[in-house]
């Protein structure tokens, strides 16, 4: 039964997605974003989808960072970033990271990563559902795909 | 002088607004200091507002706070007495510059040295000298002679946790050396609180740490409510109700991850449905998956029932009985987690470690029955008292069964329809709540309806602090289970 999941509730065939190895980093928030992407990231493996979470930026496409940007994560970060392979994305989950949210800029907070980096995927939410986040992923990437741009 | 002196001695000291604080002199303070050490009376917390130094203690089943003023930047330090207050005494100095006299350890704790300025809290801080390039790390001789490999452990390897770092001295199989690095997850909340009108703080409280959103909601809402002598029966009760909810959850969250790290496919499949219906009814009764925000105060919303669903008791009943079965199956998760991580009663006392975590590892009497939400059992009831992983998942398990039958019970509890606002209250006033993993402490200061101080006291300070003792001679590749097992969140710890 699984080719009716081949095609949308509009009818329109679904795309088969190149593989998406995603590396995460929690950079200083309450993780409730946290806690929904490893929701989200154990459904993925049972269903064996085609976005995985991986634990080394050195296999992954796009990095998500999820909470406020505190300043001693910011070199844990950049690290992340240096070492991820060929074309790589960012993208911000949940308000603390898109603007800072509750946890906008202080001595110990630079506030959300989108306000420091360019991000290829904003999404805000206090925190967004899992439901939520992998919409937004399946359609940045699909999106990226059909531009030819991942 | 016995033990019980100590508590008396505290009473005899100035009285303050907040009914269960005292402020004594510095001598005093220091006869406190030397009294402590024969006495078991614990310390569950010590912070400063800039004027005076305050130590929560429990005396008994009530809660105890003896304060002193700082004089020349300085106060007598307590870890001498109490090894726990020493992560405290280094974020009062992180913080705010204010010396612990007689510590053993002045390293810094939360600040790495890439902040802006120094001691932040301070009215004027200085601004800091430049950045480190690298982090040092001193190695003990024993690493040193055996030239062994430093492993580490954090900040960040892609799952999702909030951050901190190990660093693990490993000559051999196993490790020998255990350095903690924090700071990474501080948000500067007690900066954030000054001035913040009640509803504006509560928003912060409930994100201290998401595994533990209602009882911080719940304790920092006690806190208010002492400040002014609000009645707020029906408020806590609809706290209580919440707090279990969130307590089964973070339970079963914390079961599925256990399950995982050993490859236990069953048992991590069973529990990961069975908290994603727990969220999922969260979200259609309760209005949020994750339960932040449900204590607003000022909140005037029609009052709604916060009965548990029917279907999930008994989903819930049904799960834990096989989760049970699959736990103590053979090869099972509680045959694979036996004699990791162990965390002697001896060292759990040592640090100050309370809540499930501490009764695993055999501490049967916590002074706190009469504190509302708060659960007792004994460590026999659940057939462990190791202090091992099994015997700290196995507290877990049973307390998802106790939650469960509470939840059961729990009918027309209702979300009252409005929360007082606090918007003119002054004073001072102490609150806690049993969260997930312990007990959750906030104290507050009003002026004028605004936050003029606030400190929160998380559990997972002192599990962190414990964690040397309970790495030593594990395998690396054992540090995951053993950290989820202690359930840490380093978001609650640095705030």
């Amino acid at each position: 039964m699984a080719y009716l999941h081949l095609f949308g509730p509009d009818g329109v065939a679904v795309p088969r997605l190149v593989t998406l190895d995603i590396f995460h980093m929690e950079t200083g928030g309450c993780t409730g974003c946290a806690m929904e992407l490893r929701s989200l990231s154990r459904a993925l493996v049972a269903a064996r989808a085609a976005i995985r979470f991986v634990p080394t930026p050195r296999q992954a496409a796009l990095l998500l960072v999820t909470g406020s940007l505190t300043v001693s994560m910011a070199p844990v970060v950049e690290q992340a970033w240096q070492a991820m392979p060929g074309p790589r994305s960012l993208a911000a989950v949940g308000d603390c990271a898109v603007d800072g949210g509750l946890f906008p800029p202080n001595y110990a907070v630079l506030g959300g990563v989108a306000r420091h980096a360019h991000t290829s995927l904003l999404l805000p939410g206090c925190p967004p559902s899992p439901a939520e986040i992998l919409r937004a992923l399946v359609d940045w990437h699909t999106s990226g795909e059909q531009a030819g741009t991942v | 002088m016995n033990g019980d002196d100590a508590a008396a001695l505290i009473r005899t000291g100035g009285r303050t607004t907040c009914a269960a604080r005292f402020v004594l002199t510095p001598d005093r303070w220091l006869d406190m200091a030397h009294a402590l050490s024969r006495t078991t009376m614990p310390l569950l917390g010590l912070w400063a507002d800039g004027v005076q130094v305050h130590a929560l203690f429990m005396d008994g089943e009530a809660s105890l706070i003896a304060s002193v003023a700082v004089t020349d930047g300085r106060y007598q330090a307590l870890s001498p007495m109490r090894a726990g207050a020493a992560a405290h005494e280094r974020i009062i100095h992180d913080l705010w510059g204010i010396a612990a006299m007689g510590s053993h350890d002045d390293v810094p704790w939360l600040d790495q040295g890439r902040w802006p300025v120094t001691w932040p809290l301070r009215d004027r801080p200085p601004p800091a000298s430049a950045a480190p390039d690298g982090e040092e790390f001193t190695d003990d001789i024993a690493l040193q002679q055996a030239g062994g490999v430093v492993l580490g452990y954090g900040p960040a390897d892609g799952g999702f946790d909030s951050p901190f770092h190990l660093r693990l001295g490993t000559p051999g199989e196993r490790i020998t050396q255990v350095t903690t690095r924090m700071g990474y997850a501080h948000r500067g909340l007690c900066a954030r609180m000054r001035g913040l009108a009640p509803a504006q703080a509560a928003q912060l409280a409930a994100r201290i740490d998401a595994t533990a959103t209602m009882a911080h909601q719940l304790a920092f809402f006690r806190a208010l409510a002492a400040v002014t002598g609000t009645a707020m029966d029906g408020i806590s009760a609809a706290g209580v109700v919440l707090g279990e909810v969130e307590r089964i959850a973070t339970h079963l969250d914390c079961l599925m991850q256990a399950a995982e790290r050993v490859g236990d496919v069953r048992f991590a499949s069973l529990a990961g449905e069975l908290l994603e219906y727990v969220r999922e009814t969260c979200r259609a009764q309760y209005g949020r998956r994750l339960l932040l925000d449900r204590l607003l105060p000022g909140r005037a919303v029609p009052p709604y029932d916060l009965s548990p669903a029917e279907e999930m008791i008994r989903a819930l009943q049904t799960g834990r009985a096989e989760l049970r079965r699959l736990f103590r199956r053979p090869r099972g998760l509680a045959m694979q987690g036996r004699d990791l991580g162990i965390l002697s009663a001896d060292h759990a006392r040592r640090w100050g470690i309370m809540g499930c975590v501490g009764q695993a590892s055999g501490i049967e009497y916590e002074p706190r029955p009469s504190l509302p939400g708060y659960r007792t059992h004994r460590v026999g009831d659940v057939g462990e008292g190791m202090g091992d992983v099994t015997a700290r998942l196995a507290i877990r398990l049973h307390e998802i069964g106790l939650g469960v039958q509470r939840l059961s019970a729990a009918h027309e509890t209702v979300m009252p329809a409005s929360i007082p606002s606090f918007s003119d209250g002054t004073g001072e006033g102490i609150g806690h709540a049993e969260g997930p993993s312990g007990p959750v402490w906030h104290w507050v200061r009003l002026e004028g309806g605004r936050i003029a101080a606030w400190w929160c006291g998380d559990p997972s300070l002192a599990r962190i602090q414990a964690l040397p003792d309970i790495l030593r001679g594990a395998t690396y590749d054992d540090v995951g289970l053993i950290v989820t097992s202690l359930g840490l969140s380093a978001a609650g710890a640095d705030l």
